[in-house]
């Protein structure tokens, strides 16, 4: 699906001149992103959790993804939809990230309570945390300079 | 423009990796697999759509050092005769390959008596059944083979009676621990690494030690009891059964052995009565005769008496002697 697309671009790209290349897309919007594991600490008897940098994971650690967005461009961009597709040695830990999830690799997105799943003998679940494969954060507009961070939380399966 | 081109095909790559390795799941992710995510934004810039890739991240999941040890003895194991042969299950609840060095502690608080350790040894040809000679031992002390994440090892532990005096139902205990090769501690203790290629290994919520019990008693068993019937017939040389002089009584010693096991070394003896002549050539056992000389078959007879050898007598099995004498 990636690689069919990519082509058609690569050849418009290869055929403009290097004069029309100021408007593209990282000098609209940048997204950069983070990982960090979650680690508690004991400070004075308490625990206490904090973020960590992602060394010495191991299966049932929790990883919080982070991807930073910044409008840089002098103009507003509407319709911005983040879509992650989720590692699949992560289960999501929650749904608390203001996304929309996927359980069917990408073609339809809603509350997880909402979805389901086909179960071995094809009939439909409920569908699971551990189910989902992709989520997609849709913000309407981001103003010139507009910046933010959406994250989401996983374990390591 | 060629920028976001590599970024895209890198992210393909990067998914690729990922979903082939996804079999390994079962027991958690493998040690050494890349933990790596790309998120991606469209939007309307107003000229159209417009889609960028963001920098992927990377986290390797290093190796988790957990197992879990189980007696596979349903209830406990009965010294036959004098030694016991206990049986475990190491699991390596994991995410890389481990070993486990394997300590047996036959003194455990409350045992009756105390075992020794006689052999450890692992299933190495994996029929669940100790096999001498043909299972491989391990020290004391000393380290499985290398058990796959989510895999069992069998363990043996051959444990022998103390001297002494046991009492029937004494039970005893004995311990074996099973302790990471890579480390062990509380979870979180890392060793920086030594984890599956080259990554840290990272202690588990097991301490990367594991240990339990199993059990051993001691059935007394009763040893076998000889009991011996003796009757005698007269027949008198009128045709009769009056003891008178020159009447020939027959002698009848049947020996039976019961209970649990076997006798060896049986003899049966009877001496001649006073006032009879033994009758030459009258013995026999089962209904077979037996000469007098000794040396050539199992029985003896003469003047002194008779001895019939049984040797090896098994528990409910009965022996029919017999012999005659003339009354003086």
């Amino acid at each position: 699906m990636k690689t069919s697309f990519l082509m058609p671009i690569l050849a418009i790209a290869s055929s403009l001149p290097l004069s029309a290349q100021p408007a593209f897309a990282e000098d609209l919007v940048m997204l950069k992103g983070d990982v960090k594991v979650v680690r508690t600490v004991v400070e004075e008897g308490k625990e206490r959790s904090m973020l960590a940098a992602p060394t010495d994971v191991v299966p049932g650690d929790k990883l919080v993804f982070a991807t930073e967005y910044h409008n840089t461009g002098a103009k507003a961009v509407e319709n911005f939809v983040v879509t992650n597709p989720l590692p699949a040695a992560v289960r999501l830990a929650d749904t608390s990230g203001g996304f929309d999830v996927s359980v069917d690799g990408g073609k339809i997105y809603g509350n997880l309570a909402s979805l389901t799943v086909s179960d071995d003998v094809g009939s439909a679940r409920p569908a699971q945390y551990s189910d989902v494969t992709h989520i997609r954060w849709t913000l309407a507009r981001l103003a010139p300079g507009e910046r933010g961070t959406l994250t989401y939380t996983a374990f390591v399966r | 423009m060629k920028n976001a081109q590599a970024r895209i095909a890198a992210s393909a790559l990067a998914i690729a990796t990922i979903i082939a390795a996804t079999p390994a799941y079962a027991a958690g992710v493998a040690a050494g697999t890349l933990i790596e995510n790309t998120a991606q934004a469209t939007f309307d810039d107003g000229t159209g759509t417009t889609t960028v890739n963001s920098n992927t991240v990377s986290v390797q999941v290093d190796e988790l050092l957990d197992v879990t040890i189980a007696s596979q003895d349903a209830s406990a194991v009965p010294l036959n005769p004098d030694t016991a042969i206990l049986t475990f299950e190491i699991t390596n609840t994991g995410n890389g390959p481990e070993a486990y060095n394997l300590t047996a502690n036959p003194t455990v608080t409350g045992n009756d008596f105390d075992t020794t350790i006689d052999e450890i040894a692992y299933d190495s040809n994996g029929n669940g059944i100790y096999d001498p000679g043909v299972d491989t031992v391990i020290a004391q002390g000393g380290a499985t083979p290398s058990i796959d994440a989510d895999n069992t090892l069998t363990i043996f532990v051959i444990a022998s009676s103390p001297t002494g005096a046991l009492t029937d139902g004494d039970t005893s205990q004995v311990n074996l621990l099973a302790e990471a090769v890579t480390g062990t501690g509380p979870a979180g203790t890392t060793f920086a690494g030594q984890g599956v290629g080259g990554s840290d290994a990272v202690v588990g919520t097991t301490n990367a030690d594991a240990d339990t019990d199993g059990s051993i008693i001691f059935n007394f068993t009763p040893p076998p009891t000889v009991t011996l019937v003796k009757s005698a017939a007269v027949s008198d040389p009128f045709g009769g059964s009056e003891a008178v002089p020159g009447a020939t009584v027959t002698f009848t010693i049947v020996a039976t052995v019961n209970g649990t096991g076997s006798v060896t070394g049986l003899h049966v003896t009877d001496a001649i009565p006073a006032d009879t002549t033994y009758a030459a050539g009258s013995l026999t056992l089962d209904a077979g005769s037996l000469t007098d000389a000794s040396g050539d078959d199992s029985g003896i007879g003469g003047a002194s008496g008779i001895d019939v050898d049984l040797g090896t007598v098994a528990s409910g099995n009965s022996h029919t002697v017999t012999f005659d004498v003339t009354i003086n």
